[in-house]
């Protein structure tokens, strides 16, 4: 790794340490908004967040309930270690700029140059994107969708926006699927949320590009609890992609999201995930779709990044012949722990799901798969299939599976599979022999054992991924 | 969450900075011979939410049971020696330091345990039987030690009724080998608890097969750890579950040495409103345990409605350098396939169903290697399905 000269151009500390660590996304940008936010939690700092948004009174007395069920559920006591979560340390909310701006042009100078910095302009521009919106600490800042979907009706909002203007939908459909009592994390969301997308698609909709929203945390011991809501009416179809990052910093930050997804008759939604969070955010997120008849709900979970994720994205299937499918991918390395998994509820006759979950430690890092497949009475005829690959590339790294059935009707086919694998010498020896370095070796293999998941990836995204595995790759041999 | 952890309940108040720190792995669970130290365990811990724990409550209660209620009786061919052990004395307590309530309960509860020693090189060809009969509430505790380089089978034959809480402890010496069948042939309204731990010594092959077919509920916890390099561990089972019936089986290999290997595989078949089974298979790789290679398996067969099959395979990783690990689970109605098959060939539907499920069944019994114990199992679950195809569809 290069070290700064004295004539090369000032490099922050950040940026040095960032550089070391191979995470290309730790800077920070100047910090007004960050530094004057209140830390901690308590009943003003909610009934604040709820009077500078104007909410209506119904969604006050949601988040208040949010707050009440926060203190009283306990914390998770499996999965991951969170004793460095500091409650009373967290800014739970974060203005950046006083308005939504319709143009990149139109944001200040340091929020634009980073989201060039992260190609998402560009992205547009190229028409990769058929809408962006782009949060920034507790809101999102700019937000564009292509003019003919607008036209079909398609809506994407982001959240605070859409409680205003489609204030009926919303009240509809929020917290159906995840109630702020689901668990402590979502209770948290529900009492202090902010920003995120709200996204309805009419029936019969294709929308054949995806939409694109971008989750930047850049103050210190920051909570960004966005809440996001896709609704899919029947027959159609819309493919959700979030990307994230954050800077490194000494103390810790808190992303815990709440993400509902309703998938009506016939509908199809696809939301891809690829968390690239520094590592020193603790990443606990509650994702949960309902599947009506015949629909179809595919999660894609790319965990790269974070100091802890605990995240299981789950597809409730409540209509006969709904499918659910969740391919996981995660990297832990050093420090870093990937508690992910997927939860799949079979609750009507003739449902079917999979779960295909590729996981790679290195350098001490730990991934769990821990997953969940219940087949309610009355589900008859449903089939699931479990698949967990785990690769270890060193003897210090760590990798659990605990998948967890649960059948309670006869009339079904269950598997489970699961196989952890060590990086074979002969492999390595091979590709050596064939003048790769034993660097690039590693990082083609690893590559080759993510490829099913990689190639349901976006294209940029797929490439996206095959350069952090590059990054995650370096100095994990010798 | 083990029963160990006091510290939860004061953790869990609002706002505080979240201090539950989970525990690492499997291999790091509270151990004592105290019964006071495990709370009785509640419906939400982690290992007993999949149990029965109405059934089990005489086995969880210290003061139901009169010391020493079981009957256990040992038939040995000669050379084996069998004597007792009082609490305390060694080898007795030197692999099975109880890691839950119902351990602790059948240790404590049990003044004389029950010693059978096979001599170093002994080859035995008659196996050892041990009979433990149980009454209303009774307790057991019974140690096993292979000499260096001996070969022997012993046969647990757990009938009667009442609660039974029981302890096997297995020493194994370098290079022996042993197999020990654990038959669960109890009345209908029994109920079993059952701690068999071994400890497999260097180069020595442990093979652990449990049958469940009877009791109201049984819940077998088999584990297996490794004294030395070189060990094998074979930890086979076999159940199957009748209406209102509870079968649970819960093993764990703890990979604690290098170069050693293991394999679980369990099958069982569930039959008739409120079947229940559960199997939890642990497998836990040291840092240490270098070169490993193990494979879990669990099959579960539905036979009617509203029976449940319960089946978690966790994996724990330490190194990666291992030989290879994995495991497969899967629950399923029989393969319709099979049954087309079979009726297009003139087979009657019930009798093509017994068909498939002994084929289900064959490839484990052929496992087991005690031809006595094979014969007989074959004809017990013959005789479990007649007894389905009695009640109504």
């Amino acid at each position: 790794m290069s070290t700064p000269t004295d004539n090369a151009p000032a490099q922050t500390d950040e940026e040095i340490i960032a550089s070391i660590g191979g995470y290309e996304y730790g800077w920070h940008d100047n910090d007004a908004a960050g530094a004057i936010a209140q830390r901690g939690l308590s009943e003003d700092v909610v009934r604040n967040i709820s009077a500078l948004k104007s909410e209506p009174e119904w969604m006050l007395n949601q988040r208040l309930k949010g707050l009440k069920l926060f203190d009283k559920k306990p914390m998770p006591h499996w999965g991951s270690d969170l004793s460095g979560i500091h409650f009373d340390q967290i800014k739970y909310f974060v203005r950046s700029t006083e308005k939504q701006a319709a143009t990149w042009d139109d944001l200040p100078e340091d929020i634009k140059a980073t989201y060039d910095k992260l190609g998402i302009p560009e992205a547009e521009k190229q028409r990769l994107v058929s809408g962006v919106a782009a949060q920034y600490e507790s809101e999102v800042v700019y937000h564009q969708i292509r003019e003919d979907l607008e036209e079909q009706g398609v809506i994407f909002m982001d959240t605070d926006t859409a409680l205003r203007e489609h204030p009926e939908l919303f009240e509809q459909y929020f917290g159906t699927v995840i109630p702020a009592g689901d668990n402590k994390f979502a209770a948290l969301n529900t009492a202090v949320w902010s920003g995120g997308s709200f996204v309805y698609v009419p029936p019969g909709v294709h929308v054949d590009i995806p939409l694109q929203a971008y989750f930047r945390i850049n103050t210190e011991n920051m909570g960004q609890f966005e809440r996001t809501l896709i609704i899919a009416d029947e027959g159609s179809y819309v493919h959700y992609v979030e990307g994230c990052t954050a800077p490194i910093y000494s103390s810790d930050s808190l992303h815990s999201a709440v993400v509902e997804i309703i998938v009506k008759k016939n509908a199809r939604v696809r939301y891809t995930t690829i968390q690239n969070w520094s590592n020193n955010v603790y990443n606990l997120v509650t994702k949960r779709a309902t599947a009506a008849e015949g629909a179809t709900m595919e999660w894609v979970d790319g965990n790269i990044g974070s100091k802890v994720t605990m995240k299981y994205p789950a597809i409730f299937m409540l209509g006969e012949h709904a499918r659910g499918e969740t391919l996981s991918i995660a990297f832990a390395g050093e420090g870093q722990h990937q508690d992910a998994g997927a939860k799949m509820v079979h609750a009507a006759p003739n449902t079917s799901s999979s779960i295909v979950s590729k996981s790679v430690a290195r350098g001490g890092g730990r991934t769990s798969y821990r997953g969940l497949v219940q087949v309610l009475e009355g589900a008859k005829n449903s089939r699931s299939n479990v698949l967990c690959d785990a690769l270890l590339v060193d003897q210090i790294s760590r990798s659990d599976t605990y998948p967890y059935v649960d059948v309670r009707e006869d009339d079904v086919h269950m598997g489970h599979e699961a196989t952890v694998s060590k990086v074979s010498e002969d492999q390595l020896f091979y590709l050596m022999s064939r003048g790769m370095d034993e660097t690039e070796a590693m990082a083609m293999i690893v590559r080759g054992f993510v490829e099913p998941i990689a190639r349901e990836l976006p294209m940029e995204y797929a490439l996206e991924l095959n350069r952090l595995i590059e990054l995650q790759m370096e100095g994990s041999v010798g | 969450m083990t029963t160990t952890d006091h510290s939860q309940a004061t953790a869990d108040a609002a706002h505080t900075d979240g201090v539950v720190v989970p525990q690492g792995s499997r291999g790091e669970r509270f151990t004592s011979f105290d019964v006071d130290a495990f709370e009785q365990p509640g419906p939400r811990d982690e290992d007993y939410r999949f149990s029965a724990l109405r059934d089990l409550a005489p086995v969880l209660d210290e003061a139901a049971a009169p010391a020493d209620g079981a009957s256990v009786e040992v038939t040995a061919p000669q050379g084996v020696v069998v004597g007792e052990l009082a609490q305390g004395e060694a080898p007795r307590g030197t692999v099975l330091v109880p890691e839950d309530r119902i351990a602790a309960i059948a240790s404590a509860g049990t003044e004389r345990a029950t010693h059978v020693a096979i001599p170093a090189d002994a080859q035995l060809t008659d196996p050892i039987r041990v009979a433990i009969t149980g009454r209303e509430r009774s307790r057991s505790h019974l140690v096993i030690e292979a000499g260096t380089h001996s070969e022997a089978t012993v046969i647990l034959e757990h009938r009667g009724t009442g609660a039974h809480a029981g302890n096997v402890e297995v020493i194994m010496g370098d290079g022996s080998q042993l197999k020990v069948v654990s038959l669960q042939q109890w009345d209908d309204d029994a109920v079993h608890a059952g701690t068999h731990h071994a400890r497999v010594g260097r180069d020595a092959t442990y093979k652990h097969v449990a049958v469940s077919l009877g009791g109201k509920a049984v819940r077998l916890a088999v584990t297996a750890e490794y004294g030395g390099t070189g060990g094998s561990a074979e930890l086979l089972g076999l159940y199957y579950s009748d209406a209102g019936q509870h079968l649970e089986h819960r093993t764990f290999i703890d990979h604690n040495a290098p170069q050693c290997h293991s394999n679980v595989a369990y099958k069982g078949a569930l039959a008739g409103k409120t079947a229940r089974t559960v199997w939890i298979g642990d497998v836990l790789i040291r840092a240490a345990a270098e070169g490993t290679d193990t494979y879990e398996l669990n099959r579960n067969l539905v036979l009617t409605d509203g029976a449940r099959a319960d089946s978690v395979p966790n994996l724990e990783i330490e190194t990666g350098e291992i030989e290879g690990a994995g495991h497969a689970s899967a629950t399923g109605r029989f393969d319709d396939e099979q049954m087309f098959y079979l009726r297009s060939r003139g087979i009657p539907e019930d009798r093509a169903r017994k068909l498939v499920v002994r084929g289900f069944f064959a490839d484990l019994i052929q496992q087991i290697g005690v031809p006595e114990v094979e014969a007989g199992l074959m004809q017990e679950i013959d005789k479990e399905l007649e007894h389905f195809s009695e009640e109504p569809a």
